[in-house]
């Protein structure tokens, strides 16, 4: 898709100006999720779509950068999830360069796969902070199942995250996915650092 | 111009502490308490970080923030309390309900580390503007366009909530339910979101083109607008947090 590498530090300026405005979507997207009641959160749109837009860097960088905003503004607590969202934003970055953005079923997939790797990298980190539950009612309910039938904590917790993160995660990739795909070519252009915005 | 911020603005020893040296009380503080999982000396800490924040005048803003974790807190403490690998001492029970105490004890441990991190992530956020950190931390080295994303989101965020109310009414006005069954709620959410994504896209655009005209790029030193402010005790205050840091490693590896 790009001539460039999709690890290249040189940041454009555009896609540097992505990332405040991913972090904005997240915010407004859980909003929004909120606001109709939906039964999910939907709070790493922004992230996705600055992955799919940007390539992983700046992917990663905006969910990294996110979660320390809402650290220091809102809630302390997601500061400890800035791992979790840098994966999600450098998967989805690097699946979607290579390739993997053809149609819904691919971007089911590519869910799919950020759901499984948000709740690996959340498991040690739930471990290791409160014990293995997530503070969501249905994964700790599923948490409290699997440890009175003997399950072992790290299986218990990682049982936890995947019921908490996989549905998320697959809404969160198609509604971006939809989005994207509608999105005028010339804006794709610029975030790819091409050329022209380079070289005012 | 509104920014997100939670800062108060009060008059207090704590306001002037530095705040990169507030940031490493942050880390220690936090850093301990997973070192040394003793009960008391994690109530210890914990006690520490209220008390700072009852010299920095903030007390009671910090509640607000600790109800945002309750429920982590509350399922910390029936979870681990029912349902901890170790339980086996009987603490009390309610009906069919039973307490066991080594699961409470955990539970107890991990509660005051949730507790002892959110407040001191509260006394750094609660008296420091978030200008000045950023700042501090360009001074120390970190990237100006990190330092410039940090801060714009702050500005955008209000920004962008602003127009949430507007997009809302607007697509209301054309018809657009958003109350109903998840299917009407969840096709709701597209004329909603898309909006969004669209302006603050097209607005990124503008401000890649104001940052380049305005040298965003260029290799020179940069300088800053603000005098620094003098702080009071900045080297003391953190040696003495990294002494306490090294003696509780040291601790940890010989006990």
């Amino acid at each position: 898709m790009s001539k460039k590498s999709m690890w290249t530090l040189k940041l454009s300026t555009a896609a540097i100006a992505l990332i405040p405005a991913a972090i904005g979507i997240n915010y407004l997207g859980k909003l929004f999720a909120g606001l109709l009641k939906l039964p999910l959160w939907l709070d790493s749109i922004g992230t996705v779509l600055a992955s799919m837009l940007a390539g992983p860097i700046i992917g990663a960088l905006s969910g990294i950068i996110n979660n320390v905003i809402f650290g220091l503004t809102v809630d302390p607590i997601s500061t400890v999830y800035a791992i979790t969202s840098g994966a999600i934003g450098l998967v989805v970055g690097v699946m979607a360069y290579k390739g993997w953005l053809k149609s819904i079923k691919t971007a089911i997939v590519i869910g799919l796969v950020v759901g499984l790797v948000a709740a690996v990298v959340s498991t040690p980190l739930n471990i290791i902070f409160w014990g293995g539950q997530t503070g969501n009612v249905w994964g700790d309910a599923f948490y409290a199942f699997l440890v009175s039938n003997n399950f072992p904590v790290w299986l218990a917790s990682f049982g936890d995250s995947i019921v908490v993160d996989v549905p998320d995660k697959v809404a969160t990739v198609i509604v971006s996915y939809l989005i994207f795909r509608g999105l005028p070519k010339n804006f794709i252009s610029i975030f790819r650092g091409s050329d022209k915005i380079e070289e005012l | 111009m509104s920014t997100m911020t939670l800062y108060v603005d009060k008059k207090s020893f704590i306001h002037h502490v530095a705040p990169l040296t507030k940031l490493l009380y942050v880390m220690v503080s936090i850093a301990i308490t997973y070192i040394i999982p003793k009960l008391e000396f994690v109530l210890f800490v914990t006690l520490t970080s209220l008390l700072i924040l009852a010299i920095g005048k903030v007390f009671r803003k910090i509640l607000p923030i600790l109800a945002l974790s309750i429920l982590l807190i509350i399922s910390i403490i029936i979870v681990q309390g029912f349902f901890h690998p170790e339980n086996q001492t009987v603490l009390y029970s309610i009906g069919f309900i039973t307490f066991y105490k080594e699961g409470l004890t955990f539970a107890a441990l991990l509660t005051l580390r949730v507790l002892n991190m959110i407040m001191s992530f509260g006394i750094l956020i609660l008296t420091t503007k978030h200008d000045e950190l950023v700042e501090d931390l360009i001074k120390k080295g970190m990237s100006p366009k990190i330092g410039y994303v940090l801060l714009s989101v702050l500005q955008l965020i209000p920004q962008m909530r602003a127009t949430m109310g507007k997009i809302t009414d607007a697509q209301r006005s054309r018809g657009m339910e958003t109350e109903g069954n998840l299917l009407v709620r969840v096709k709701a959410f597209f004329p909603l979101i898309v909006p969004v994504v669209l302006n603050s896209l097209h607005n990124t655009r503008e401000r890649a083109i104001a940052l380049e005209v305005r040298g965003f790029n260029t290799k020179m030193k940069k300088t800053f607008l603000n005098l620094s402010k003098e702080y009071q005790y900045t080297k003391t205050i953190q040696s003495i947090l990294w002494a306490i840091l090294i003696v509780t490693i040291a601790w940890r590896i010989l006990s």
